[in-house]
């Protein structure tokens, strides 16, 4: 019998016991009816019930437990990569959704997390949101930010649109913006969605894609 | 932590089969050779749409090798079934 697995008189006094030994709830494990009980013939050769426990992910119940278990995946990763920091959870204020929230990380020295027009922020927090939703089951949208970068980042990028968008109107000629990633894009794009005398797209392709401004 | 349990960290909170997640490291000359193994129906949880997930470990190990000097590369192998 491998060390998951747990008899008894009855299925449920068996998973009893198999809770009890491994320290959890029950909503901890996963639990598997090997056998149920037989009782033999004539009181001979009968059987135990068996079941077997396997441990699972807890599954988080609200945001904020999904953000402490963030918390913890990002801080365990930036240290397995040699750069101890702090993780602070903020609200995220840019965002509808309630449950949103930012990771911000604090420390030294960071400016390598954030690499070529934000790159290594945006792999990192790829991997943190598909660890967190493995982990947690839920897939709760958060941002990962690096001493604020995003947020000061994003105020500059919805200055520059209005600027420029100010310009467009009064020249009647497009302007077309530096290449930027897509979360810088979009964040152009949403300042001016509501703009009502000018219109934005996207020009270009991969690397060297482009918001254009131009008069609507 | 070193590069090869950061690896497995990061591929063990991603698949089905956390325990059939393995890292083997090889450094020579400042020059460290990672090879992630995991369950045959795993590959894609670990690889990604167009190799998004791996190359996103692979920014995140470079940044960490980068500051002792060093450089890596990771590779996905497919645990073969009984081995």
């Amino acid at each position: 019998m491998s060390q998951n697995e747990f008899s008894g008189k009855t299925v449920d006094e068996a998973i009893g016991k198999g809770l009890a030994e491994l320290g959890v709830a029950r909503d901890a494990v996963k639990i598997e009816i090997v056998r149920e009980p037989s009782r033999g013939l004539l009181g001979l050769g009968g059987e135990d019930a068996l079941v077997r426990l396997t441990r699972v992910q807890v599954v988080a119940e609200s945001a904020g437990d999904v953000a402490n278990v963030a918390q913890e995946i990002l801080e365990t990763v930036l240290s397995g990569m040699g750069l101890p920091a702090r993780v602070e959870i903020l609200p995220d204020v840019s965002s509808e959704d309630e449950d949103s929230f930012v990771l911000n990380i604090l420390g030294e020295d960071l400016s390598v997390l954030i690499g070529r027009r934000g790159e290594t922020l945006r792999d990192l927090e790829y991997l943190a949101r598909l660890m967190v939703t493995g982990k947690t089951g839920k897939s709760i949208r958060f941002i990962v930010d690096v001493e604020g970068y995003r947020t000061r980042r994003e105020r500059q990028l919805r200055d520059l649109a209005t600027r420029m968008a100010a310009r467009v109107e009064e020249h009647r000629q497009p302007v077309t913006l530096e290449a930027m990633p897509p979360n810088e894009r979009r964040i152009v794009h949403i300042a001016l969605r509501e703009h009502p005398r000018v219109k934005t797209q996207s020009i270009g392709e991969g690397d060297h894609r482009r918001v254009m401004i131009l008069p609507q | 932590m070193e590069l090869d349990n950061l690896v497995a960290y990061i591929a063990r909170a991603l698949v089905e089969h956390p325990d059939q997640v393995e890292v083997n490291a090889d450094e020579r000359g400042g020059a460290i050779t990672l090879e992630l193994y995991v369950a045959q129906g795993d590959m894609g949880r670990v690889i990604g749409k167009g190799g998004r997930i791996a190359n996103a470990m692979r920014t995140l190990v470079r940044v960490a090798a980068m500051r002792e000097g060093k450089r890596v590369s990771l590779d996905v192998v497919t645990r073969v079934p009984g081995a």
